[in-house]
Formats: structure tokens, C-alpha cells, sequence
């Protein structure tokens, strides 16, 4: 073919289009074929959550081949297309604009940072398609929001099983609450307080820490000046977890303590080593918790070689929901979707059984587990009401 | 008595790293008149490289760390030959958004070549530390204080007593002077960013056993050494020193006594006060004028 100077000029054009717009080039092929039913993930590739991202692609993937065993959505296969959140607020409401600019997504996977989903929020209820996300903030559900579905259970329920084990099973009346300042921890620990209030504890310490701390020492020495019996907590960082765990034992602080999921992740259990053996923690994911957690363990291992935790059990839930939502609505009209997630009862997903009420909380209930030298060992399942 | 001594170390340990890093910083623009951002990425790089020999190829520690000194030495050559001599004859300007551009593709790089996942590198010594009373001296960061002693007083001997040393100071005071003069400035300059690669290669590497070794680190670290320089007065090695501990100290008892969540305002908090009422920092010069 004779190469004319309109040839070589489309070209040119096509490719600088092409190196600045993947994305672009990317739905408008897969626009064209229509082989594929799209949904959109917002998740860290990049920052401080970048190690999380890893884990809920990882989760979003495995249940992705398992949807597309099955006969995939409405007929053909099910894609992922994900954005780049960066771990921050803007870069999660970059990224969201990104997937929401692209029509032919039918719904999306959010973050599981509440800080985040909180900022995507106003786009999400200008897009109108449903958007599941991990964030536990209770009030994330609660604004009114219709467009919003979350596949953990939110920190109300973590902070009244917090308060309950801490309370009645370990028996410590006087509480140390830690907790992140960010929307997670806050919305966290004033939900603990409330349930330590209600249990008849009292709050000898309320501490907040900034996020990426590198030094913990004046929040140990505060625990330790308190008298509190046992801490609570709130952390929203592996990496701050893990210095706060060093310097808690360093110090000679050995009160019992019962964290938020954070505290039973893989990297928490990798960074902080030893300094966390003999603690307890609430896990939304707890293998052992159910035959459904235990199957998607199997799948996880199988695949990554590594423990699963609830950084990908909710992205496998959700995506397993989602597609499930989706070919019960027989088509892709949001509204059609939304009330088919609203419809879902007694799903088992890897997480717990999922009845979702009227606000789009799907799980209701938290594990109690414990750090026994490094294993996680599953203690009880405790459910609260079923939407 | 006891909570102030306990503040006291770790505000002079988490400072010792704020110092050395900020010797790096204080190195380069003595000798090149330009602020390197990238000099916190350093310290994340050679954390990364201490990981990869130590922990992942199970190499001898000592072994690891001359390996990785020996890869800082040489990004820091690099560093001086892609980012900053290309654009040596031009403004500071370009050359500091160059060394930003620099910093942001080494975090990348890292994150593309290792993976997203925080490691734990294992401290030198196998106890934790000393309880020495009711104070616990953690011995990490007992190291990084001796260190950084050692890297102070060594830095002072070669500045004044050798004569690499006192070529380094023509070169950062009058380039085009100690070029008459016969001085290889362009060597000099290499030198200047090998040195102060090594340096912030070291503070990385004795802080990752605190903070683990994360693509982070490196801006976190470097953030607060920038402020503890400015402190100190830019370009005057005392003061990188004593801005870095006192920032460390006013961050630790600021937090124990004021506010654990505004931890991280009372060093900007400083420093801005000192861009107002002290500009030139407790011992540099006028930054207006050195730039």
C-alpha cells in the first residue's frame, strides 16, 4: 500500500489518540464488538493502598472467571475495567469520573476506603448505576444515596462485637480507643464509644493519630499513663498498625487488644510479627466462618499462594453479587440492577450471608478471631439483625 | 520524669534520620545551588535493595548493605549525569522540577519493579533494645544516633582536613573560581551526589527496621528533612544536624503534650514561623540569596 501524506497523517493522529487515551480506544473496541457486559473497579495501583489494590483485584478476578464459567452476564462474558485511585481522595474521584465517562459500564466496584467512597459519592449519585463498595463508615449507607451497596458490614456492627467480646468475654471495663482520624477511624471509634456506653465500659482514653505516623511513642505513654485494661481500634493503615504494635510491646503496654479487620490482614500480620500474637480482632472474612469462606480460600490459595483476607473476599463477593444482580434483572437499566441487589436474600458469599436492606448494607454480623502466634484462628460468628 | 526522658530518645532518634537525610539535602545545594527532592527516594531505594539482597536472596547482612551502598553510589552517579548535568547551565528552576520529575520515576520504578507489598527488614541486632530504668532505648535507633554521630564528625573531618574536602568547598562556593583554579569541578559535583546518595542510603536503611520498607518512605521522611533543613539554614551541614533533632524533639513532645493527630503541623508549624522571623534558619545564609 502506497503510504499518501493523509495516510501517514490519520495514522500519526490515531496513534498520539491512542498513547493518550487507552482507555478510550479500549471501550470504543469493546464498544463495537459489544462481546462483553463491563463493569468499572476504582482500586489503589499506586500510594499508600497500593498493596490492598493488589488484593482486591486478586479477589475481583477470581470471581470474575468463576461468573464467566458459568455463562458469564446476560448471555456473554463479564469485564472488569479498572482505574488507578492513587489512595487518595481526588485520585478516586478522577478515577471514578473516568469509568462513569464510559457508557456502556453497567455498575462498579468503589473502594474500600470510606474516606474515599465518601468523596466519590456526589458523582456516584450523579451517574445513577449501582456502585458496591468496602468502606464500613455507617454513614455512608445513610445519606440518601440510593446508588450505594456495600459488601462488608459496617463499623456499627464492628464496634457493638468489639465492645461485646471486650466487655463480656474478656471482661475489661476500662477501654483505650485508637483510631485513625480519617473518616474510617472516626465514624469507628465514635461508634466503639457508643457501644462501650451502652455496655456500661467507660472510655479511660480517646486517641486519634493522622495517618502514615512514624513514630507512636506519646500514643503508647498515654495508654500506658490511662490505666486503661484493654484497647480498641481503629486503624486505617497496615503500616501505621504495625509501628503502633512494635512500640506497644517495646514499651511494656501487654493489655489485651481488639482491633478493626485491619488488624488480622495479611500485611499487618507480615509487618508487625510477633508483636501482635495474642491479639483480637473483628474479621468480616474469617475462613473458617462458613462452607463459602472456606471455598473461596481454596480458590484464593489456589491462585495467589498466599492466605486470603478481607481485602479480597469483598471484591470476590461483589463482583459474584453484582453479575448475579444483573442476570436476575434481565438487562442492564440501573434501576432494574438496584432493585434486584435490594431483592438479594441469604446469599452465602465469602464474607456471610448476605440480606441486603433497604439503605444497601449487605452483611449484618462480624467474626471474632484471634492471633494465635501468627494463625488466625476463627472464634465465633455474631449476627445481629437481618435487614 | 520518666515520660520525658522516654520522649526525649525517640524525638533524638526519629530526628538523627530527619539529620542525615537532610545532610544530603544540604550537600547538594552547597554544591549545586539546587534543592534534590529525589534525596527521600534514595533512602526508599536503598531500603529496597537492602530487602532484596538480605531478605529475599538471603545474602549476609553485611554483604547486603555494601551491595546496596555500592547500588546508591552508583544511582547517585546516574542521578548526577541524567538529572542534573544536562541541565547544569540553566536556571535552579529546571533542574529542581527535574529532580521532582526524578523522584516521582524512582518511586514508580520501585513500585513496577517490586510489587506494591510493604517488607519487613530485620534489624541489625537481634535484641530490641535496653531498659534502662524505666526508659526502653530501642536499639535501632540507638544505631541510627551512633551512625549519625560518626557520619557528622566524619563529614567534618573531610570537609576540613582533606583536600577533596576543601576542593568541595571551592567548588560549592565559586564554581567558575575553582575551575581556574585547576578544581574538576564537574567531578567535584559528581562526587557531591554520590556522597549524598550514600548518605541518604544509609538513613534508609537504618530507619526501614522501624518504619518497614514501603515506596512511602522515602517522601515521608524527606518532607521533614527538607523542613529540618530550612530550620537549620539551607547549606549549613550544624544546622542540618541540629534542625533535623530539633524537629524530631518538638514533633515527639508537641504530640505527647498538645496533639497526637497534629503531630505533623508543629514542624510546619516551625518552619514557617522560621521562613518569617529567620529566613536564613538558625545558621545558613539568606535562601533568597543563595538561590
Amino acid at each position: 500500500m502506497r503510504t499518501t501524506r493523509r495516510v501517514f497523517l490519520g495514522g500519526a493522529a490515531s496513534a498520539a489518540v491512542g498513547a493518550a487515551f487507552p482507555g478510550v480506544i479500549r471501550s470504543a473496541c469493546a464498544q463495537g464488538a459489544g462481546a462483553t457486559t463491563r463493569i468499572g473497579m476504582v482500586l489503589p495501583v499506586t500510594g499508600p493502598g497500593a498493596d490492598a489494590g493488589r488484593f482486591a483485584l486478586n479477589g475481583a478476578k477470581i470471581a470474575l472467571e468463576a461468573v464467566n464459567k458459568a455463562g458469564g452476564v446476560l448471555g456473554k462474558p463479564l469485564e472488569i475495567v479498572t482505574e488507578d485511585d492513587q489512595t487518595t481522595n481526588p485520585g478516586a474521584v478522577l478515577a471514578f469520573s473516568k469509568l462513569a465517562s464510559q457508557s456502556d459500564l453497567v455498575g462498579f466496584l468503589g473502594s474500600i476506603r470510606s474516606t474515599q467512597n465518601h468523596a466519590m459519592a456526589p458523582d456516584i449519585l450523579k451517574t445513577g448505576k449501582p456502585v458496591c463498595f468496602g468502606g464500613t463508615d455507617p454513614v455512608l449507607t445513610q445519606m440518601g444515596n440510593p446508588w450505594l451497596f456495600r459488601f462488608r458490614p459496617n463499623d456499627s456492627y464492628s464496634a457493638r462485637v468489639i465492645a461485646d467480646f471486650g466487655v463480656n468475654t474478656l471482661s475489661k471495663k476500662k477501654w483505650a480507643v485508637i483510631h485513625s482520624t480519617d473518616a474510617f477511624g472516626t465514624s469507628g471509634a465514635k461508634a466503639l464509644t457508643e457501644a462501650l456506653a451502652k455496655a456500661g465500659a467507660t472510655v479511660a482514653l480517646d486517641q486519634g493519630y493522622s495517618n502514615q505516623s512514624q513514630d507512636f511513642t506519646p500514643v503508647v505513654l498515654a495508654i500506658r499513663q490511662s490505666g486503661a485494661e484493654v484497647i480498641g481500634s481503629y486503624f486505617t493503615f497496615e503500616n501505621d498498625l504495625g509501628i503502633f504494635a512494635r512500640q506497644l510491646r517495646q514499651l511494656g503496654v501487654t493489655v489485651p487488644w481488639v482491633g478493626s479487620p485491619s488488624i488480622v490482614n495479611v500485611t499487618a500480620l507480615k509487618l508487625a510479627g510477633p508483636s501482635l500474637f495474642g491479639t483480637y480482632g473483628v474479621a468480616d472474612y474469617a475462613e473458617e466462618s462458613s462452607e463459602a469462606a472456606r471455598a473461596f480460600g481454596k480458590a484464593y490459595r489456589a491462585v495467589t499462594k498466599i492466605a486470603p483476607d478481607n481485602q479480597s473476599s469483598w471484591t470476590y463477593d461483589a463482583v459474584t453479587v453484582l453479575a448475579m444482580a444483573i442476570n436476575k434483572a434481565g438487562k442492564t437499566d440501573p434501576q432494574a440492577i438496584r432493585e434486584a441487589l435490594l431483592s438479594i436474600r441469604g446469599h452465602e458469599g465469602a464474607e456471610g450471608t448476605y440480606n441486603f436492606d433497604k439503605n444497601g448494607d449487605g452483611l449484618h454480623g462480624y467474626n471474632v478471631v484471634k492471633n494465635d502466634k501468627g494463625s488466625i484462628v476463627f472464634d465465633k460468628r455474631i449476627d445481629f439483625n437481618q435487614g | 520524669m520518666d515520660l520525658v526522658l522516654q520522649l526525649l530518645f525517640t524525638g533524638i532518634g526519629i530526628g538523627a534520620v530527619y539529620a542525615l537525610v537532610a545532610l544530603g539535602f544540604v550537600l547538594i545545594f552547597r554544591a549545586t545551588n539546587v534543592v534534590n527532592f529525589a534525596q527521600g527516594e534514595f533512602s526508599m531505594v536503598a531500603a529496597f535493595l537492602m530487602v532484596v539482597f538480605a531478605v529475599d536472596l538471603e545474602w549476609p547482612y553485611w554483604l547486603s548493605f555494601l551491595l546496596a551502598i555500592g547500588g546508591m553510589a552508583l544511582l547517585g552517579a546516574l542521578f548526577n549525569l541524567g538529572v542534573y548535568y544536562p541541565l547544569r547551565h540553566r536556571s535552579y528552576l529546571p533542574v529542581i522540577i527535574s529532580t521532582i520529575g526524578a523522584s516521582i520515576f524512582l518511586a514508580n520504578t520501585t513500585l513496577a519493579l517490586y510489587g506494591p507489598q510493604p517488607q519487613v527488614l530485620p534489624p541489625v541486632f537481634e535484641t530490641q533494645g535496653i531498659l534502662l530504668g524505666p526508659v526502653f532505648l530501642d536499639s535501632q535507633y540507638l544505631l541510627i544516633i551512633a551512625v549519625t554521630a560518626v557520619l557528622v564528625a566524619f563529614q567534618y573531618w573531610f570537609f576540613e582536613h582533606t583536600l577533596i574536602g576543601k576542593k568541595l568547598q571551592a567548588t560549592s562556593q565559586d564554581k567558575e573560581m575553582a575551575a581556574l583554579l585547576g578544581i574538576p569541578v564537574a567531578g567535584m559535583i559528581m562526587l557531591t551526589f554520590v556522597y549524598s546518595a550514600v548518605l541518604g542510603g544509609i538513613a534508609g536503611i537504618l530507619v526501614a527496621p522501624v518504619l518497614f520498607v514501603s515506596i512511602q518512605m522515602g517522601a515521608t521522611i524527606a518532607l521533614k528533612a527538607f523542613a529540618a533543613t530550612i530550620i537549620g539554614g539551607f547549606g549549613d551541614v550544624t544546622g542540618a544536624i541540629i534542625g533535623g533533632l530539633a524537629l524530631g524533639i518538638i514533633e515527639t513532645f508537641g504530640a505527647a503534650y498538645i496533639s497526637v493527630p497534629y503531630k505533623d503541623a508543629f514542624a510546619f508549624i516551625v518552619l514557617v514561623a522560621f521562613l518569617i522571623l529567620r529566613p536564613q534558619g538558625l545558621f545558613g545564609e539568606r535562601i533568597a540569596e543563595k538561590a
